[in-house]
């Protein structure tokens, strides 16, 4: 005790450097020991990635554009469920930010009914479990559709029933990546023009439309370059078809299964109600003023919000979107709930054929981890390009 | 001083300058309310149409013990009374110290204690779910009108935060210990209400270390915390709870059984760690929050580096996040029912459960629908409990 007691009165623990150094020792050696005991324990589970060199030996489900039949290796099955999952997240990013601007709009809006309507809506998605949302999209509204024999049909082109929604679409063929280049010629001319007539503008201070000139140069360039390239889009409908045995198939155009509008439904609808709250909080967070002003000016409701309202609001909003970008992709992971072949699914149903479990979910953590930190850069990008504004 | 002119109008004429100005004030204000009008009534149509005629709620009816508590064995039952009648009495107590309840509040309240009396009240449980009533009715009482004085309010405010304090560690002893149920047959909505109370008091500790930890002067404290705080937020909740389900029990030591612990045990843990790391977070805004003056104020009167961190920069971050931690509340509270997925049954696999019996085949609806109506109930309540709570602590107004 006396050793301890005239160690810290000694000058060596009074010296603060020292106490950190000795504190942070202590503190880093037992984080190892864990993770060494941790380490040591996992050598009973298999480690290695050769596996994911096999054959996959299951099927995924057919989903539009991939037809992953099993003969392939595990790592390309890995692969079609990252494609699934990037495309839900990208598809249900886009449509969530939309219907979230709306709603949160619509919940400041002066029409009384509007507004309530809008605030139902987000108190009641908001509230309640993203996974029975899910299921309940799922087994209660798209698999009671009529089957595909009874299904509904638009005008012969669009099919809808509990075995697929089926749309027309255009596949690329010929000269498609020439046109595409020309797409970006297009664009760049476009930005080129709206930025010429922006100046304009600026110097006449008479409207030169920029928004219709930059509109007008990219659709022509993009007509003629379609033409020139010798129309390299071909267009498909789906049809009506009978396999074997009498069972009636639906094949062409693009088809989308159940699972996946049911998960993008709920994501979208989930998410869209978190976007509408942080619309109206940063729409609110602007000072009065600034709608005040753009009313003095002669504004109508509509440029009001599109031209000083939102411009400005954006940048309070980016961050907490960020949030909400995130979480929409983590959760479409809950596609395992219904079965979508999303990368967890892939991967769980590859650690249940194979063993494997730490190296299959340490790959579905990386590849979280690099969408969720690809989300966070762009936006992070977009956030430091919008301006601060209002005050 | 701007005096007011008050004219009367009938009110006809009220309502309908009212509509004027809130729902036909230009011509396209007016083809949104038609457009809106439409909407609303459609889907009011479709709703009544489903909850009063085409749905058989008796789906829901014979399953309610399935959908509630699970596989919760049957001789046991009766354990599950004392926590509700405590919870009952806190819960009125409670209101009856800190709340006025508003005519909207108390109608609300009557609605939910009747429909809960018209699902689970057959036989002993009616009796049973009297007892919480009146124990909620009677605290409810003395606390308004039987307490005299400072210092008796401030004696019964410090006895319910007490005994909200006692109120889970006294249900998980009832529930378990002394020869209860296994941990493995909890279910139904019990068992998302335990992972979440569970999961809420043993991550608030663990996130707060963390957010200390992250906010360190110290570079490997730092690194350590802040590593495991983004690794845990990076992945969806649904990957962690397969890894609770496969590799946790390899990799905790084989004391105790520890290696050898059930599913929902597994789960619990797995939700607190991941709970922890948002909650981490939160926290840090809040210490960002806390103004420099109080720790230099604090070393002034000689405080040392642990008593300014735990006595005032600690518990003024936690008040200024109170309305954020309510929202990781809620937010864990509709996530418990990730658990389904691993099987367990809860208050959604119970639903499920219950439709994949023959007799009751093709009722997805009114279960799903039943089970939505349930977690938003009590999810809707936290959050309106929160906009009080923020209001009355007074958050960003200072």
């Amino acid at each position: 005790m006396a050793v301890l007691t005239a160690f810290r009165e000694s000058t060596l623990w009074r010296r603060r450097r020292t106490r950190r150094w000795i504190v942070q020792s202590w503190f880093g050696f037992g984080v190892a020991l864990v993770l060494l005991y941790v380490a040591s324990r996992a050598t009973r589970l298999q480690l290695g990635l050769d596996f994911m060199g096999d054959r996959a030996g299951f099927a995924i489900g057919h989903q539009w554009l991939t037809d992953y039949t099993g003969s392939e290796s595990r790592f390309n099955a890995y692969a079609v469920g990252v494609f699934n999952t990037v495309r839900l997240v990208l598809a249900g990013l886009a449509l969530a930010t939309l219907l979230g601007i709306v709603a949160g709009v619509a919940r400041l809006s002066k029409n009384w009914l509007v507004s309530r309507l809008a605030t139902a809506y987000v108190e009641i998605f908001r509230n309640t479990p993203l996974l029975i949302q899910i299921i309940f999209w799922y087994t209660a509204v798209l698999l009671q559709l009529p089957n595909l024999e009874r299904g509904v049909e638009v005008l012969d082109v669009v099919f809808l029933s509990n075995r697929a929604l089926a749309v027309p679409w255009a596949y690329p063929e010929g000269a498609f990546v020439a046109w595409l280049g020309a797409l970006v010629i297009a664009a760049a001319a476009s930005w080129l023009a709206h930025r010429w007539r922006v100046a304009t503008e600026e110097r006449t201070g008479r409207p030169a439309n920029p928004n219709t000139t930059a509109l007008a140069v990219f659709l022509g360039i993009a007509v003629v370059g379609f033409v020139a390239a010798g129309t390299p889009l071909r267009p498909e409908l789906p049809e009506r078809g009978v396999a074997g045995a009498g069972i009636q198939t639906i094949s062409g155009g693009m088809q989308v299964t159940p699972e996946f509008s049911a998960l993008l439904l709920a994501l979208v609808i989930y998410t869209g109600a978190f976007i509408a709250e942080i619309v109206r909080g940063s729409i609110q967070a602007l000072p009065r003023g600034q709608t005040e002003a753009a009313m003095a000016v002669g504004l109508g409701g509509y440029e009001r919000m599109t031209l000083v309202i939102l411009p400005q609001a954006l940048r309070i909003m980016i961050p907490p979107l960020t949030n909400q970008y995130l979480n929409l992709t983590k959760n479409s992971s809950l596609a395992v709930a219904i079965a979508y072949p999303d990368l967890v699914f892939v991967g769980r149903t590859i650690q249940n054929n194979a063993g494997y479990a730490v190296p299959v979910f340490l790959a579905i953590m990386a590849t979280y981890l690099v969408m969720s930190f690809l989300i966070s850069a762009i936006m992070n990008w977009l956030n430091r390009r919008v301006p601060l504004g209002g005050r | 001083m701007v005096t007011r002119v008050v004219v009367q109008r009938s009110p006809a004429l009220r309502a309908r300058r009212w509509a004027r100005s809130n729902l036909f004030s230009n011509a396209w204000n007016a083809l949104l309310t038609l457009v809106t009008l439409a909407l609303i009534g459609f889907v009011a149509f479709v709703l009544v149409r489903f909850i009063f005629i085409e749905a058989d709620w008796s789906v829901v009816r014979e399953n309610r013990r399935l959908i509630f508590l699970g596989r919760f064995p049957q001789e046991h039952e009766a354990r599950i009374w004392p926590p509700i009648w405590l919870f009952a009495l806190l819960a009125g107590g409670s209101m009856g110290l800190w709340g006025r309840v508003n005519a909207r509040g108390a109608a609300a309240i009557v609605v939910s204690v009747v429909l809960v009396f018209a699902l689970l009240a057959h036989g002993a449980n009616g009796a049973r779910l009297g007892v919480a009533v009146v124990l909620a009715g009677g605290a409810y009482l003395l606390a308004e009108r039987g307490l005299r004085g400072e210092a008796a309010q401030v004696r019964a405010r410090r006895a319910a935060i007490a005994g909200w304090a006692l109120l889970l560690p006294f249900a998980v002893v009832v529930l378990v210990a002394f020869g209860g149920a296994q941990t493995s047959r909890l279910g139904g909505f019990l068992l998302n209400i335990l992972l979440a109370t569970v999961a809420i008091e043993a991550a608030l500790p663990l996130g707060v270390l963390l957010a200390l930890g992250r906010a360190s002067s110290l570079p490997v404290v730092r690194v350590v915390t802040t590593a495991y705080i983004e690794t845990v937020r990076g992945a969806p909740l649904i990957a962690w709870l397969f890894v609770a389900w496969f590799v946790l029990p390899d990799v905790l030591p084989p004391v105790f059984n520890l290696d050898r612990i059930d599913l929902v045990l597994r789960a619990m843990v797995m939700l607190s760690l991941f709970t922890g790391a948002y909650i981490a977070e939160i926290v840090r805004g809040g210490l960002q929050s806390v103004a420099p003056g109080q720790v230099e104020a604090a070393k002034a009167v000689g405080l040392g580096g642990f008593d300014i961190t735990a006595r005032i920069v600690v518990p003024q971050a936690l008040r200024a996040v109170i309305p954020a931690l309510v929202s990781q509340l809620i937010s864990l509270w509709k996530d418990t029912t990730l658990v389904s997925i691993l099987g367990l049954t809860d208050g959604l696999g119970g639903s499920e459960a219950a439709v994949s019996q023959r007799e009751f085949f093709g009722r997805q609806r009114e279960v799903l629908l039943f089970a939505a109506g349930v977690f938003w109930v009590v999810a809707y309540a936290m959050s309106r409990l929160s906009l009080r709570l923020e209001r009355s602590l007074g958050v960003g107004e200072r």
